[in-house]
């Protein structure tokens, strides 16, 4: 070795205890509530967006103040949630990669990987919402479906894999998940026309275990919605990344709409698996049960929302439940043991597409189809929620989302499945000013809203939430404000002007004692504290 | 080519299940005997073994593979030379010279120096040769050893990947991240120079150097990010 050889101070016993020092164990992503460190897009398996920190309370919030900002290459809105382990925040913008001080936002190191061009629709502009971590290594998806393994100390390229094949309307935008050994990756497309699929590799080789399609292949079950080479087109992209159940051994992966958005015609009956919940066992990615909350979508109502992980006191019972606000304007409950359905709550006020859902929570079609002239539907396409995150808090059984009411006209005409191009088959225009949004909290107990907060300001929110163990609800508002309110009251207590529109969900983490919130907010990566 | 095809595509660049043979490193730098060797008793890594198609079949695949990449190289090659023994290089690289233990390539080797896969693509042998026997000429801003006192008296030396007026990171060799307030520091010594040996002119013969220089050409040459959608 060479003259100046480094040398470390002896480091203490846990690693994610030992500052700087990056080696995630399967343990670590076990920890729930998170607390110093955010080790994953939710935080925790969960999905909840819930931290255990308590230094910012209600009462000191007041001070908060604004940290230091990171500019990272960007060319559409962040929607990144950051990953902190051990006093390292990690972000990403397009097939770009950052390793930031959190403590300073001071660049550490930086992966740089130039732009995929000839990809379509949400692919075609390289969002991305992250990274996954584990061991000394970090994981990331690019605008063209390979998954990338970093060195997390340097940002070295380990390998490379592309998973989408046979078809270049694939892309990806979300984050990845780790379980166990395992790196979980899907894809967009869904409204272009590809064959959703959820793939699981191997977080040391990048060998593939395991691929399941979420539209099944001539023969098996569910095919009949899919005549001819439709399977090979059928959307039903997995989107956003899923939570998982250690106990149960269980993954929830939510799956997007059936492609053609809007034209039902090549696809009759339910369409599986799009717009639909899957449990799948993590190991094998067997299918254990699945929920479909739109059968035969017809309005671009993705289920890639958060399912997230409650256990609460369900009508006299402690039960292991899923909560999931639905694109579709409906917020359900279900048994996440067996799937089974156990209520469904409208919370979108405008809601035209179904009459009523049944017992068994299917919905009770209004009858109302997209069509060359078209035709007015609520909510419309974005949805009365979308993948902007929910967050649930177990002290106080709140689960709070952002909710937008809407309308659209919705219009169709049959057109062909082309490479290169999308396939909504048509479109949708926003009626009236475009809707107006809400944060809301629901309470599980009484399974009623402890309150909805309209939002005001010019632009449409398309930002998350995270709640914290102070009753503190962190969130981006409809007027470029990064905003935190009191959970219990709904009364905003602080914001900060960010001056850019938020497409991206909070998270929260400590070092040596001290508390920050992070967001991405529009080309940026804030970061708050206490003085 | 009909017992490979299935996996490695049918020209040899990479298909769904396998990767690329044609341009793909571990080919490129690999002897006879190894190749023959892999494709007669499989990988670990899921390539099953071919002992079943004959000895003289494997020698032929070997064959047809130093022919693709022979094709290959030449369509890339440009105006670098490859004059030394590449295979020599690779085992200097991860062997005696030591440069993986800092260094990554194509995936392989260490992180508290860069990554030395594209490096080939904006230097000529010659360049490459002087970074390696005349290095930090400069010294990288973020790559500057220095050592650290803290005002409980421990000392730290490392690799100082940020450093302004209140705060820095430096980086030690086990990975770790120091992030320093400068209130937390009385003093900061830099030690002028990179981690990088400045001894390899004498460590290593001019046909070593040769060795390596060419190795670095071939891996550039076998890397490429694949920036197209997907097919
Ligand atoms: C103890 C660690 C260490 C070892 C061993 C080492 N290097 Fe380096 N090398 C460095 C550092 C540090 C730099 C400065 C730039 C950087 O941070 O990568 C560097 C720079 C280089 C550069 C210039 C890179 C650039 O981007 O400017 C080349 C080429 C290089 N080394 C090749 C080698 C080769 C070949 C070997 C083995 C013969 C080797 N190094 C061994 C640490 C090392």
């Amino acid at each position: 070795m060479p003259d100046a050889a480094p040398q470390s101070a002896p480091s203490p016993a846990g690693p994610l205890e030992s500052p700087g020092l990056i080696d995630v164990k399967q343990g670590d992503l076990l920890q729930s509530p998170v607390s110093d460190n955010w080790v994953s897009y939710n935080g925790d398996y969960t999905g909840r967006r819930y931290s255990a920190l308590a230094q910012i309370t209600p009462q000191n919030v007041g001070r908060l103040s604004a940290r230091w900002v990171f500019h990272p290459r960007t060319v559409s809105p962040l929607e990144v949630t950051p990953v902190v382990v051990a006093g390292v925040m990690f972000v990403t913008s397009a097939n770009d990669a950052y390793a930031i001080d959190a403590s300073t936002g001071k660049l550490l190191w930086h992966h740089a990987r130039p732009l995929t061009h000839g990809l379509v629709d949400d692919a075609a502009v390289h969002h991305n919402r992250g990274i996954a971590v584990l061991g000394t290594r970090v994981y990331m998806e690019t605008d063209n479906a390979h998954l990338l393994c970093l060195d997390a100390r340097s940002g070295g390229l380990i390998w490379d894999v592309p998973y989408a094949h046979g078809n270049r309307n694939y892309g990806a935008t979300s984050a990845p998940l780790i379980v166990k050994d395992t790196v979980l990756v899907g894809t967009s497309g869904g409204d272009d026309g590809v064959r959703g699929f959820l793939a699981a590799y191997d977080a040391q080789t990048g060998r593939e275990k395991w691929r399941f399609w979420t539209i099944p292949a001539p023969g098996e079950k569910g095919s009949d919605s899919w005549p001819m080479d439709m399977y090979l087109h059928g959307g039903g992209t997995t989107w956003m990344p899923g939570t998982y159940d250690p106990s149960l051994n269980t993954l929830y992966w939510g799956t997007g709409n059936p492609s053609p958005d809007y034209d039902g015609s090549m696809r009759p009956g339910d369409d599986l698996y799009t717009s639909c919940l899957l449990a799948l066992d993590p190991d094998t990615g067997t299918l254990k049960w699945y929920f479909q909350f739109t059968p035969h979508n017809l309005y671009d109502y993705d289920a890639v929302e958060t399912p997230v992980l409650v256990d609460a006191n369900f009508r006299g019972k402690v039960r292991k439940l899923i909560v999931t606000a639905n694109r579709n304007g409906f917020l359900y409950v279900l048994d996440r043991v067996t799937g089974q359905f156990l209520v469904a709550k409208q919370f979108a006020q405008q809601q035209t597409w179904a009459k009523s859902i049944d017992a068994n929570g299917r919905p009770v079609p209004s009858g109302l189809v997209p069509d060359e002239k078209g035709v007015e539907i609520c909510p419309a396409e974005g949805g009365a929620t979308n993948w902007y995150s929910p967050s649930y808090d177990p002290r106080t059984h709140r689960f709070y989302f952002r909710s937008l009411d809407a309308c659209a006209v919705f219009q169709s005409k049959t057109e062909p499945f082309q490479e290169g191009r999308n396939w909504y088959a048509t479109g949708a225009r926003a009626t009236g000013e475009g809707g107006q949004g809400y944060i809301n909290a629901f309470d599980l107990d009484t399974l009623t809203f402890a309150w909805r907060n309209a939002q005001i300001g010019p632009y449409k929110g398309w930002g998350g939430l995270m709640s914290t163990a102070t009753g503190l609800v962190a969130y981006g508002d409809d007027a470029e404000n990064f905003v935190i309110l009191d959970g219990h009251t709904g009364k905003p207590l602080w914001h900060f002007g960010v001056g850019q529109m938020i497409h991206a969900s909070p998270m929260s983490y400590a070092i040596g004692g001290k508390q920050y919130f992070a967001i991405a907010a529009g080309s940026d990566i804030f970061a708050f504290a206490l003085p | 080519m009909e017992y490979c095809a299935g996996c490695h595509g049918t020209d040899g660049k990479g298909g769904d299940k396998a990767a690329s043979l044609a341009m793909t490193l571990s080919v490129m730098t690999r002897s006879d005997s190894e190749l023959e060797q892999i494709v007669r008793e499989g990988t670990m890594e899921g390539m099953p073994p071919f002992s079943q198609i004959g000895d003289a079949n494997i020698h032929a695949i070997v064959g047809y593979l130093h022919a693709m990449e022979g094709s290959s190289a030449s369509a890339s090659a440009g105006a670098v030379v490859v004059t030394g023994d590449v295979h020599a290089g690779r085992s200097l690289y991860f062997g005696k010279a030591r440069c993986a233990a800092c260094h990554r390539i194509n995936g392989d080797g260490g992180f508290i120096a860069s990554d030395l896969t594209a490096f080939s693509q904006t230097h000529t042998a010659d360049g490459i040769l002087q970074a390696i026997t005349k290095p930090d000429n400069p010294v990288a801003g973020t790559s500057r050893v220095a050592t650290l006192t803290t005002i409980h008296g421990t000392r730290l030396t490392g690799v100082l990947r940020y450093e302004d007026d209140f705060s820095l990171a430096l980086q030690t060799e086990d990975g770790r991240y120091h992030l320093l307030s400068k209130n937390e520091l009385t003093a900061v010594a830099y030690s002028g120079h990179s981690l990088m040996p400045r001894d390899y002119a004498d460590q290593l013969s001019s046909r070593e150097l040769n060795d390596l220089v060419s190795f670095l050409i071939v891996a550039g040459r076998s890397s490429g990010i694949d920036s197209t959608p997907p097919h």
